[in-house]
């Protein structure tokens, strides 16, 4: 296995920056870190002060394998959330057929292998087929690799089946991750319930939908002892809610997206209610925007995910009205938001964006994965080099990933993933890098 | 003036001076309608196809009528039996009607965003929006405001109540954006549940009773109401609603004295509307079916290169 030796980097040990620039890799896991390190026969990446992180880890993606490979399948989502600088990627169970049983996750771990790119770790359902009525072998599909459960692309049919979900899953096995939506509330829903709603006369679906299930979740992790994770958080409501019950000392956890952070409802308008910023839940108001940020600095929200949601450009290029949910983004999410931040939020640490996108999504992992997420000796050798100033164009056309609608196309953004590692292997690095 | 617009998807971004010209344009137009031979040769040599994917009689009439006025050779396309009820997609469509060398597509569609999407894909074709969903219905509040113009010529500072389902109404949406840039104060009633939460974002005020939203109003404009909007549960009943919120003699005493009675079509006699309203001598709902013909005439003119 080859040794590479990272010079005159500045490094993210994912929790802050340190003092030391060099780090070695040998045998897929992180030798040493140091100053004026050298090694014979390793080949040497030299960052010229350029950053290097843990490998970025994305809790939350789509890969439409099994059932729907012609929008993406587990290979070219592997290698899209490479050249996107992720190493980890959780796989979300809503395929055809759902993962609801053991040998299907071991079909997403191994198909998501054999790429030989960014790490697959497979999510299964909480219940059979998605039915939401049973659920599902739990201990089986945890003994098999899943690291979450969730019936997500749906919120779990019913507060019974929740409950039994968390009481289940207890602190031993992986945590619960709850899409959270009061399906009353959604019906026929397309955009948030406001000023989009109101200039485009497109079906709203309010903040509540979102807070309502919140707290529901809230209320029976408080009843059972369990753990939930609340996934792609959108409205300022939730943030509270969750806010309050970690306050309370409840073992809550959740995520937003990249595309909730930097974007809201008034660019559906601006878009002439175009398809590419459909997605669920939807760009809400810019307040709700704005407590997203809240939430990140105040360690409301643990994780930034992606949501990465690909669907072929002949289903997705429609009228708004008739657009799937979802966009695809793995391989522009990182430079996304280092470009929004920079802009928009100098005031935030990017220590702390990089916190929620490395060593906090890996703690809400099954313990086997916490090494996942941070640089030190004896960890994993899954790095990410970033080029805070290379500024670039979004060209969906030049993806890895099948998908190709992204509401960033055309835009140029600076701050890049250069180069990802993982194992030790260097899976992707960009072109120019060359 | 210039003319700078060339598809119409809605009548955000149009001008006070854009809509003065345009009313000069229908007013021309009408007086064709009056001529005993109705038919100029504006359009002659041009193909309009009507792509209908929800039923509408009187929009595509009114629009075929002005189609054929203007001597456009005319295509009427409906969803059911056309390739999109087998699966094509809309981007599909649009390159099918490119090839066929369509000039202009009148399309109505129930999704939101069709029209501007249609027009995004064709490369040489324009696209007239009969109606997107329940987002923009742009002919039909250019023939709103051509009736109330021609009653009261300048249109600054008279005042709008639009009273119904605004919700699901993109007749409300355009009436909205077409009367106040032509200086309307315009206001909203009906019931809450029938009503977009943020309602302010439209640049409206918001009157929960239709007696308060009436007052002083020159124009007094009834929305349809759908009864599958009961079934939703949106409204109590038909009855209730005709009671607090359907126009009847009473209600328009409220208005300005001799303010206009204003409906898009077809009307529900007994729920937003009484008969004695509908029928009396304040209404201009047939002025208004008349209109339509004489507005869409002109935006055919204007955008089919008539005027260019």
């Amino acid at each position: 296995m080859m040794k590479f030796l990272f010079k005159n980097f500045k490094i993210f040990n994912g929790k802050e920056f340190i003092k030391e620039e060099c780090l070695l890799t040998e045998e897929g896991k992180i030798s040493r870190v140091g100053s004026a390190l050298e090694c014979e026969g390793a080949e040497t990446v030299e960052g010229n002060g350029r950053l290097l992180t843990p490998g970025f880890i994305d809790l939350h993606a789509h890969f439409r394998d099994p059932g729907g490979e012609w929008n993406e399948d587990l290979q070219s989502g592997a290698r899209a959330g490479a050249a996107g600088g992720f190493t980890t990627l959780v796989a979300m169970p809503n395929t055809k057929p759902a993962i609801s049983e053991p040998a299907l996750i071991e079909y997403v771990i191994s198909h998501g292998a054999a790429a030989r790119a960014a790490r697959i770790l497979p999510a299964g359902c909480v219940s059979k087929g998605r039915g939401g009525k049973e659920i599902c072998e739990m201990e089986k599909m945890s003994e098999a690799g899943a690291v979450f459960f969730t019936d997500d692309g749906s919120p779990i049919a019913t507060s019974h089946l929740m409950r039994l979900a968390l009481l289940y899953t207890g602190k031993k096995l992986p945590r619960v991750m709850e899409h959270p939506e009061e399906i009353s509330l959604f019906q026929g829903g397309q955009v948030h319930e406001g000023r989009v709603s109101a200039m485009s006369g497109l079906k709203g679906i309010p903040g509540a939908s979102e807070e309502i299930d919140v707290a529901r979740g809230i209320a029976l992790v408080r009843d059972t002892g369990g753990r939930i994770h609340f996934t792609h958080l959108s409205s300022a409501g939730a943030v509270e809610l969750i806010r309050n019950a970690k306050r309370a000392g409840l073992d809550v956890s959740c995520d937003t997206t990249f595309h909730h952070l930097t974007l809201n409802e008034n660019a559906v308008i601006a878009s002439g209610y175009n398809s590419r910023f459909k997605v669920n839940p939807p760009l809400r108001s810019a307040n709700d925007q704005k407590a997203l940020w809240e939430g990140l600095l105040d360690g409301t929200i643990d994780a930034i995910v992606t949501d990465h949601a690909p669907w072929h450009l002949d289903d997705k290029d429609e009228p708004f009205q008739e657009a799937p949910f979802g966009i695809a983004s793995l391989e522009c999410a990182v430079a996304v938001l280092l470009d929004y931040r920079a802009r928009n939020y100098p005031e935030v640490p990017l220590e702390l964006l990089f916190r929620k996108m490395t060593s906090s999504p890996a703690a809400l992992l099954p313990e086997k994965w916490h090494g996942l997420g941070r640089i030190e000796e004896g960890a994993p050798a899954d790095l990410t080099v970033v080029d805070e100033d290379r500024t670039r164009i979004v060209d969906c056309s030049a993806w890895k990933s099948k998908a190709r609608c992204c509401p960033w196309e055309g835009t140029a953004l600076t701050g890049w993933p250069v180069a990802t590692f993982v194992g030790g292997e260097r899976i992707w690095q960009d072109e120019e890098e060359l | 003036m210039g003319w700078r617009h060339r598809s119409v998807i809605d009548l955000d971004g149009w001008t006070r001076d854009e809509f003065l010209f345009f009313l000069d344009q229908s007013r021309q137009m009408e007086n064709v309608m009056d001529r005993p031979v109705k038919k100029v040769p504006a359009l002659r040599g041009k193909m309009c196809v009507n792509l209908f994917f929800e039923n509408s009689t009187r929009t595509r009439v009114s629009f075929e009528l002005a189609e054929k006025m203007l001597s456009a050779d005319v295509v009427n396309w409906s969803a059911s039996g056309s390739s999109t009820a087998k699966g094509e997609t809309m981007r599909d469509t649009a390159w099918t009607l490119e090839s066929m060398g369509a000039d202009i597509v009148v399309m109505r569609h129930g999704a939101v965003g069709a029209a501007q999407y249609l027009a995004s894909k064709l490369k040489r074709g324009i696209v007239l929006n009969a109606g997107d969903g329940t987002h923009a219905h742009p002919t039909q509040a250019l023939l709103d405001v051509y009736t109330a113009w021609k009653h009261y010529g300048d249109l600054e500072g008279r005042k709008i109540a639009l009273i119904g389902d605004v919700l699901h109404s993109r007749v409300a949406r355009s009436d909205v954006i077409a009367f106040r840039t032509m200086g309307c104060e315009v206001v909203l009633s009906g019931p809450p549940t029938l009503m977009p939460r943020e309602v302010e974002d439209l640049g409206v005020a918001y009157e929960r009773e239709p007696r308060d939203a009436v007052k002083g109003a020159d124009m007094v404009y009834l929305l349809r109401i759908q009864r599958e909007r009961q079934q939703e549960g949106l409204f109590p009943s038909v009855d209730e609603y005709h009671r607090w919120w359907g126009a009847d003699e009473e209600l328009m005493k409220r208005a300005k004295p001799g303010a206009l009675a204003m409906h898009p079509g077809p009307i529900n006699r007994g729920v937003e509307i009484a008969s004695e309203v509908a029928d009396g001598h304040q209404s201009v709902i047939l002025e208004q079916v008349r209109s339509g013909v004489a507005t869409r005439m002109a935006l055919l003119y204007l955008c089919g290169g008539g005027a260019r």
